[in-house]
């Protein structure tokens, strides 16, 4: 075999092996410590592998390499193909998520350290359930392993949002992620109907009919909103922030969220063929960014505002797909992943210090956490695009993208939502580490080493990962060198003006009269109307649906029934029926309806 | 005709004689030795299944009266797991609360499930009818077992179902004496002559109501409800599946088979039951707070997916539908033996009966949702791969409407699905005991497992059987 197909199978394996292990040994999963090590050298291995393939795909970025056996053999072909499929896409995805996956791990092991040691151990099986299931989707041949692992990261999301299973909100959160995204899995599930339906296998790179892309892009497009939390899906991803905050860095922000978009990466050839469902997505992917943007502006949990900022640069990302720059889509999910899994763990150094997730509880938390004020700053000046670093390369890509697209309403909002994230991103980092210190930032402790490792090893992708902006392309297939023209130069006014703003409100006192303003804004963010209209719309609805059916039934059937029923006895009085309930009804009601089949039948 | 001529339909004879052999050794058994006709029924239904591998069962009987073949077999199969699971499960309990009549109860099952082998191999109506009627009347007795209980609800449930079952039946062979009537035959592959007349498309649609009460298809569903709350579990799981099975069956035969000509009449019929059928099963799930009348209406919405497959029709889509129906017919039969063995605990039928099961019994608990998500589709477990396959089915059909009406439901199927779930896993219950369950009702469960698993994991052969079956019924070819 060759041994970069061992390399992926390593990367593949290693993690269901551990996962497996500590699922069917209680005494290692229980034993916590030990667990944990072994899970996080499973990760490392699988960096190693991942490592190992990304240099060669970079050296050689037009190899593909297949390792497939059939799966659903049916009448002598196989409809669906399961193993690995390493390409540049696929490479460069397994080593994104092998080192945030990494790092979570590793960090993980000091912000857990006060969990009893079964919990930890239930914490990492998984952990490398998770790694697995999303190795799996990476690595799909065909759309098909891509659902299986889609799925499983699901399931996986559901168990470690839930791990605090005791607090009734995170058994809450874990359930609502699970139904909002089942709900958009019926999308995924229609879009695998129709393409085995109409192509006889699931690739991704099949002949369709004339107008079956469209279709097909669109029931993806509807699996992609709730996955990867778009407007008006995307409710579930801040009440997800109840899982442990490691969670929230590898899912929330780096991997999971991020699947959606790597499905369009992967499914480029149907969406190529989809336009309408591209300006769509362009349109709703800039919605999202600014909405997801005004409501970040105003939360008072850190974690929280990172939630709404996934949301927003999900948004951008999906925009720039939809404005068909894969380039550009793809690299801002990569350095994205690298600066907000960086600001999560940041943000869970400092919850880890301070003991909660309110803003409040936090101020001048600079002098007792420098190395962890650091980190986050450079990881919200990249995610506010600072120019050079790496969050600057791959927005300007995008915005450039939609420019050229000609879709100059969605440019607007997305270079709005960039003044916005620098501004919010501000108020962030000053509520947080300058101004007054609350009385809980006073008796804040530093991170240990388990936990400012990861911290060091994120900062490095996130700084730097735009220079490299030219041999990545290769290994999508394009090419790409950086040149800065009018967009680019109005989005860095807009970012520094943003922090400007940022600075001038919250950090030094002044304009108080703007974040009044805000307050409108607030109430619709907390007051959650999304969230309501969805309950009303589904629960309400469904619930009021049933209820009228019932209503129908009892009042309407029933009374045509009685009616029926009183014909019936009066021509039969002398007959004594049974008294068994209503049976009688039910008589009617089958030989009603077979006469008025019957008449159809008749007539036809 | 000698005895060698009825080779193609051995099981059907090998079940018959099973039943006469429970029945006799019953009269000759002590009552402390009779909780071995469970066990003696069981290795007979066994070896009927091993039979069903080993034997030639293709051919001919009394020329073209019963034809045999994969059709006939695979079916067979589903019967015989059908009856082996719910001989497994029941058997204490059948002990325990029916000593001395256990002999009865066996037979009776014996003699249902002989009807049941026969049915897919009848090619002439009157014989359909018979075997039919042979299927039915036996489930009525079943279902009357427990009339000693306390309560009218026994006698309730067994009454209804016998009422409108008699009901049901007149329709049948009402539009079955038409069509035989007009055609002057009662041989199914020549039904249907050149000249159509309106008494055709009548008795067609009398045919159909009448098979339609049979697998509970709205609106002939409503003693389903009621039948299934008050009649004893293991023969409310036995009833749940395997009549099913035969009543779709049935349908194949008479409307693809016999009928093809006639689409344009119930063609459209069929396709607005499918759609009430899954708007009424449902809608009717989610109110219910008693887990045999939620499981009752799941039931109903479950055959809507059938139907779906069925008027995919040709090739294809029956196959899909036989898909279905397996994955079904397991995974209905494990939901059921576990809220069996919660109620058989004393911890009645209710949904809050669940509550805590999660940590009363993780085992027992962790079936139950693997069962649901089978039964709610979810991936990958045998209910997966059903829809799945029905759906893509519809979809090649162009009946891509009620694909999405279906995934539509499907959806809101998840909430009661997962709202026993949610009693297993979340809620709290003062009881922490863990639930104790009999060895063979385990075992019974644990097959069922295995199967929802397994087919989630590798449907392929089940698949290509169906194919084959669907395939061997000639007259449903592309």
């Amino acid at each position: 075999m060759n041994p970069l197909i061992s390399a992926a199978l390593v990367a593949l394996g290693l993690p269901a092996a551990l996962a497996l292990l500590l699922a069917v040994v209680p005494k290692l999963r229980r034993t916590g410590k030990p667990a944990a090590l072994l899970s996080i050298l499973g990760s490392l291995l699988a960096l190693s592998a991942a490592g190992w393939l990304a240099a060669t795909w970079l050296h050689d970025p037009k190899q593909v390499l297949d390792l497939t056996t059939s799966w659903l053999p049916q009448s002598g072909k196989s409809m669906s193909q399961v193993g690995v499929h390493l390409d540049g896409i696929s490479v460069s995805m397994l080593l994104v998520v092998a080192i945030v996956a990494s790092c979570v791990q590793l960090f993980s092991l000091g912000y857990l350290s006060d969990e009893p040691a079964p919990a930890l151990g239930r914490y990492y099986a998984y952990q490398s359930l998770f790694l697995f299931s999303m190795n799996l989707l990476v690595l799909a041949p065909d759309l098909m392993q891509l659902f299986l692992g889609w799925e499983l990261v699901g399931a996986t999301s559901y168990l470690l949002i839930g791990f605090w299973f005791t607090r009734p909100a995170a058994g809450k959160a874990a359930l609502k992620a699970f139904v909002v995204t089942k709900f958009a899995d019926s999308g995924l599930i229609l879009a695998l109907i129709t393409l085995v339906a109409w192509t006889g296998s699931f690739s991704w790179n099949a002949t369709l009919p004339a107008g079956g892309a469209e279709w097909l892009a669109l029931f993806l497009f509807i699996a992609v909103m709730g996955k990867s939390a778009q407007f008006p899906l995307h409710i579930w991803l801040p009440d997800a922030m109840q899982g442990p905050t490691p969670v929230s860095a590898l899912l929330h922000a780096a991997t999971m969220v991020a699947a959606g978009v790597y499905l369009i990466v992967r499914a480029d050839p149907i969406f190529a063929a989809a336009p309408h469902v591209r300006l769509f997505m362009t349109d709703l992917g800039a919605i999202t960014a600014l909405f997801a943007a005004l409501i970040a502006m105003v939360q008072t949990d850190i974690k929280k505002v990172l939630a709404y900022s996934t949301c927003s640069q999900l948004g951008y990302m999906i925009s720039g797909l939809g404005a068909g720059s894969l380039m550009g889509g793809y690299f801002h999910l990569t350095t994205h992943a690298f600066f907000k899994a960086l600001l999560f763990l940041a943000a869970g150094a400092v919850i880890h210090a301070v003991h909660s997730n309110e803003l409040s509880d936090m101020g001048g938390l600079w002098r007792k956490l420098k190395f962890t004020t650091v980190a986050f700053v450079i990881g919200s000046l990249s995610l506010a695009g600072l120019p050079g670093l790496s969050g600057f390369y791959s927005k300007d890509l995008i915005l450039e993208a939609v420019h050229e697209s000609g879709n100059p309403l969605a440019l607007g909002l997305l270079m709005a939502t960039a003044g916005l994230t620098a501004f919010y991103m501000t108020r962030t980092v000053v509520k947080a580490f300058f101004g007054k210190p609350s009385h809980a930032a006073e008796h804040a402790h530093g991170p240990g080493p388990s936990m400012t490792i990861p911290l060091l090893i994120l900062l490095v992708p996130a700084i730097g990962l735009g220079w490299l902006a030219g041999p990545m392309s290769k290994l999508y297939g394009r090419s790409y060198a950086f040149h800065l023209d009018t967009i680019g130069m109005v989005t860095i006014a807009l970012g520094l003006g943003g922090i400007a703003l940022g600075w001038l409100i919250y950090g030094m006192g002044l304009l108080q009269a703007l974040p009044r303003a805000f307050a409108p804004i607030a109430r619709i963010a907390n007051g959650s109307t999304v969230d309501d209209l969805w309950a009303l719309s589904y629960s309400k609805l469904g619930m009021g649906l049933a209820r009228a059916i019932a209503w129908f039934d009892r009042y309407i059937i029933d009374g045509l029934m009685n009616f029926l029923g009183w014909l019936f006895m009066w021509s039969g009085q002398r007959v004594r029926t049974l008294q068994t309930g209503n049976v009688q009804d039910y008589l009617y009601a089958v030989f009603g309806a077979a006469a008025l089949i019957a008449l159809w039948g008749g007539w036809r | 005709m000698n005895f060698h001529d009825l080779q193609p339909m051995a099981l059907g004879v090998l079940l018959a004689a099973a039943a006469a052999l429970v029945l006799l050794t019953d009269l000759f058994t002590k009552p402390s030795t009779k909780p071995n006709l469970g066990w003696l029924t069981f290795g007979l239904l066994s070896a009927v299944l091993v039979a069903s591998f080993t034997l030639d069962l293709r051919g001919e009987v009394a020329s073209h009266v019963w034809r045999g073949g994969a059709w006939p077999v695979f079916l067979a199969r589903l019967f015989l797991v059908a009856g082996l699971i719910t001989v497994l499960g029941g058997m204490d309990h059948i002990a325990r609360k029916w000593t001395y009549r256990q002999g009865e109860f066996y037979t009776v099952l014996l003699l249902c499930l002989t009807g049941m082998v026969l049915l897919p191999g009848a090619r002439d109506l009157v014989l359909l009818i018979v075997c039919f009627e042979l299927m039915g009347i036996p489930l009525y007795i079943l279902t009357a077992f427990a009339k000693t209980d306390s309560g009218p609800k026994p006698v309730e449930a067994a009454l209804k179902l016998f009422l409108i079952g008699a009901g049901s039946t007149a329709l049948t062979v009402f539009g079955a004496a038409l069509l035989a009537g007009l055609a002057g035959t009662t041989d199914m592959s020549v039904l249907v002559s050149s000249t159509l007349s309106p008494l055709q498309g009548i008795g067609t649609m009398l045919l159909l109501a009448g098979l339609a009460f049979k697998i509970g298809v709205a609106p002939f569903h409503m003693w389903v409800p009621d039948t299934y709350e008050g009649a004893p579990t293991p023969v409310v799981a036995f009833l749940s599946v395997a009549p099913k099975v035969g009543g779709f069956a049935t349908l194949v035969m008479v409307l693809w088979q016999a009928l093809p000509r006639l689409i344009h009449v119930w063609g459209p019929v069929t396709l607005v039951l499918c759609a009430l059928t899954l708007t009424v099963g449902n809608l009717g799930a989610i109110a219910q707070r008693n887990i045999k009348r939620l499981l009752a209406y799941s039931g109903v919405g479950q055959v809507g997916y059938v139907l779906l497959g069925l008027l995919s029709g040709r090739e294809f889509g029956v196959a899909m539908m036989l898909f279905y129906l397996a994955a079904y017919v397991v995974t209905n039969l494990g939901v059921f033996l576990v809220a069996h063995a919660v109620a058989e605990a004393g911890d009645g039928e209710t949904i809050s009966s669940f509550d805590g099961l999660g940590r009363r019994s993780p085992w027992l608990a962790m079936s139950l949702l693997l069962f649901l998500l089978s039964l709610a589709g979810i991936p990958f477990v045998a209910g997966f791969w059903a829809k799945f396959f029905v759906f893509v089915a519809a979809w090649r059909a162009g009946q891509s409407e009620m694909v999405l009406v279906g995934a539509l439901f499907a959806t809101v199927a998840l909430f009661y699905y997962l709202g026993v779930a949610r009693a297993a896993y979340v809620n709290v219950s003062a009881k922490t005991e863990k639930i104790v369950v009999s060895r063979a009702l385990a075992g019974a469960i644990i097959a069922c497992l295995l199967a929802v698993v397994g087919l989630g994991a590798w449907p392929s052969p089940v698949v290509e059987a169906a194919m084959a079956a669907a395939r061997s019924v000639s007259g449903i070819g592309p």
